[in-house]
């Protein structure tokens, strides 16, 4: 239990030290991109076909405000923000703080992309355990291509067929957007309905797109389990199929959790392409528009949240080794 | 404990067992006859790729593919011929009639998995009623063989050192009570101290137990410690066989003498040992015909070329040697080569 709490404390420490980094890095990068946030208004407005001299006023009147002194003090002023857990004001879309605009974009994406992932992972371990063990059969063959076949296809390529599929050839499911707008949202049956329906494409697409990848990795770490010499002694103590499939499958996929967690971390990045195909107001469509506004805050907002997900996923993984893999546990215990 | 009858008897037939290589079938062991006569050790010694594990793996019927027995058989007693056995029959002997020992060097424990609940998983799938005195055995072996028992069965392998997994390997092998027990390179990658200590518990454990037991190794000096037998293997094949001090006492096959000269001495000059010139035949460069080590025997005739060796019979002691005869002892027949050239 110190063991673990040493080791946790430590991950954490380093874990702030790269987010720290990290916001640093991303605010000046945000800083440094070609034109600001008032400029891109104006130029909306402008297009829009107001005068010059009025789209000025009306930015200055929305904002009430200009970004104010040096880069140097704009740094202090927002890391002094992050200090108190404030993310600060959505310039894009006023009056609103960041944290309520990640918040609203985080729930279309985490809950698809959890769902999707984690549907991936299961199906694509269980047919990578069986991709293996049948390696030298049709049978194997026909899932390791499968593998192949669609960790190569662009997850884009994949959301346009099955959007073409399933929305024009059988129109069974709807096009887009996260429910029918003429069911009021509530927790009632209609609406929940209309959600998963219209959740449907969208996780297919991630799990679709997450199998190929998952399956090829169970597979070869299958193969090379059942060549080591504890599978064969097992074997030789005439030990049952079923305890003998327990120790094959709890050793192959130890490994395969270390990339899970990662893509767990990373699913808060969204996904720019399958959110738009399905217009589905997820971080990663958002993250495209307050790019394309040049809204300082909830850019910085919305890299700090993903940068903070890829750290706590690693954390999570290196604990949960911890428990799952003995062998861990006492490398701490040495140390 | 151990049920009171004798320990089995093995007798291995005409045991051949062939690889499937893209060059074709090729035979890793070629004809073997070979007995284990109860209660005793024998021991069998050969380089690598001499077919000695494939031997040892042969009294399990686990040959692993690309291998299978293409011929012969193996009868234990209590348990018929194993190469006719398959399936469930053939799980529920392993381990229970016939314990095998893995290579010192081989990790043969699950990682993630206490060996105690190997245990467990052990008694499991051989529908042990009660797994308390199942680990209670497994306790009392470890004792036996010096270690603490207890804490033993509470430790993961990475967390015991070579010659205790060792221990451990002896264990699982006897604590369904087998009274078979193959030991493949049983002190190979473990330091002298600990080997020795090994062999002294493999004696030991024989005995108390009542065991008969196979010994496979490419160390005579392994087998001059434990043996009681010796049967040599080259080129998949038995070159020699006998009691164990007879046959070290007074080789008879060129290749046994070859292996005995080659052993530096003690006592005189290392220059006296002679080691064999050449090497062992690969898998696929064993001749189809003909003797599998004339390409490095002195005593080489023409008949080796074309005959296989007969087996020369005297007492207890075999050679398979177109120059051993078997009235003139302990010397093959130098001289007798010339007169020998047949087709």
């Amino acid at each position: 239990m110190a063991v673990l709490l040493r080791r946790l404390a430590g991950h954490v420490a380093r874990g702030f030290v790269m987010i720290l980094v990290v916001t640093t890095i991303s605010f000046l990068i945000i800083r440094s991109v070609p034109g600001d946030p008032l400029l891109a208004r104006y130029q909306k407005l402008v297009e829009q076909g107001m005068a010059p001299d009025a789209a000025q006023r009306a930015v200055e009147a929305l904002y009430g405000f200009t970004p104010k002194g040096g880069l140097w003090e704009q740094y202090l002023d927002y890391m002094g923000g992050l200090a108190h857990l404030d993310l600060g004001q959505s310039l894009s879309v006023p009056g609103t703080g960041v944290s309520t605009v990640l918040f609203s974009a985080a729930k279309w994406t985490l809950i698809p992309v959890l769902a999707g992932t984690l549907l991936s992972f299961l199906v694509g371990v269980v047919m990578g355990v069986y991709a293996a063990i049948k390696r030298t059969g049709v049978l194997g063959d026909l899932l390791a291509i499968s593998g192949s076949l669609l960790h190569g296809v662009p997850q884009y390529v994949l959301a346009l067929l099955l959007g073409a599929i399933f929305t024009t050839l059988i129109p069974i499911l709807p096009a887009g957007g996260t429910a029918d707008i003429v069911i009021d949202p509530g927790f009632t049956a209609d609406y929940i309905g209309s959600l998963v329906q219209h959740a449907t494409l969208p996780v297919v697409t991630y799990a679709l797109a997450g199998y190929g990848g998952w399956i090829l990795a169970m597979k070869s770490s299958v193969v090379t389990v059942l060549g080591d010499d504890f599978i064969l002694a097992a074997e030789l103590r005439g030990m049952k199929r079923s305890i003998i499939f327990r120790y094959v499958a709890r050793n192959a996929i130890l490994p395969l959790f270390t990339i899970l967690a990662l893509s767990l971390g990373l699913l808060f990045g969204g996904s720019i392409f399958i959110e738009r195909i399905f217009n589905y107001p997820g971080l990663g469509l958002m993250l495209i528009d307050s790019i394309n506004n040049r809204d300082y805050s909830l850019m910085g907002g919305a890299f700090l949240l993903i940068t903070t997900a890829v750290v706590v996923a690693n954390i999570a993984a290196d604990l949960l080794y911890t428990v799952i893999d003995p062998r861990v546990r006492s490398g701490g215990e040495a140390a | 404990m151990a049920p009171e009858q004798s320990p089995p008897g093995v007798r291995i037939r005409g045991l051949t067992v062939v690889y499937r290589t893209p060059a074709g079938e090729l035979p890793a062991v070629s004809g073997v006859d070979l007995d284990l006569a109860p209660g005793t050790i024998t021991g069998v010694v050969g380089e690598s790729g001499s077919g000695k594990s494939t031997l040892a793996l042969s009294l399990l019927n686990a040959v692993q593919p690309p291998g299978r027995i293409a011929a012969g058989s193996v009868e234990i007693d209590g348990l018929g011929d194993v190469v006719a056995l398959g399936g469930e029959g053939l799980r529920r002997a392993r381990g229970r009639h016939v314990g095998y020992v893995f290579q010192a060097a081989q990790n043969s424990l699950n990682p993630l998995k206490t060996v105690g609940k190997q245990v467990l998983d052990l008694g499991r799938s051989h529908g042990v009623e009660d797994p308390r005195g199942l680990l209670a055995d497994a306790r009392d072996l470890l004792g036996r063989m010096g270690l603490d028992g207890a804490r033993v069965l509470d430790s993961y392998q990475h967390e015991l050192s070579g010659g205790m997994r060792q221990r451990v390997g002896i264990m699982l092998a006897l604590v369904l009570n087998a009274r078979l027990v193959v030991l493949d390179e049983p002190t190979t990658a473990l330091d002298m101290i600990t080997q020795a200590t090994i062999l002294r518990i493999v004696r030991e454990v024989h005995a108390e137990r009542g065991l008969t037991t196979l010994v496979i190794t490419h160390d005579l000096g392994v087998v001059a410690e434990v043996a009681d037998r010796l049967a040599v293997m080259y080129g998949g094949r038995l070159a020699e066989q006998g009691p164990t001090r007879e046959v070290l006492a007074g080789p008879r096959h060129p290749y046994t003498r070859g292996l005995l000269g080659a052993i530096p001495r003690l006592v005189g000059d290392i220059g006296e040992a002679r080691a064999l010139p050449g090497r062992p035949p690969t898998l696929a460069g064993v001749p189809a015909d003909g003797c599998v080590f004339r390409e490095r025997c002195p005593l080489r005739m023409d008949v080796c070329e074309t005959g296989r060796p007969p087996v020369v019979v005297s007492g207890s002691r075999s050679a398979a040697c177109h120059a051993v005869r078997d009235d003139e002892g302990d010397r093959p027949a130098v001289a007798a080569a010339t007169g020998e050239d047949q087709a």
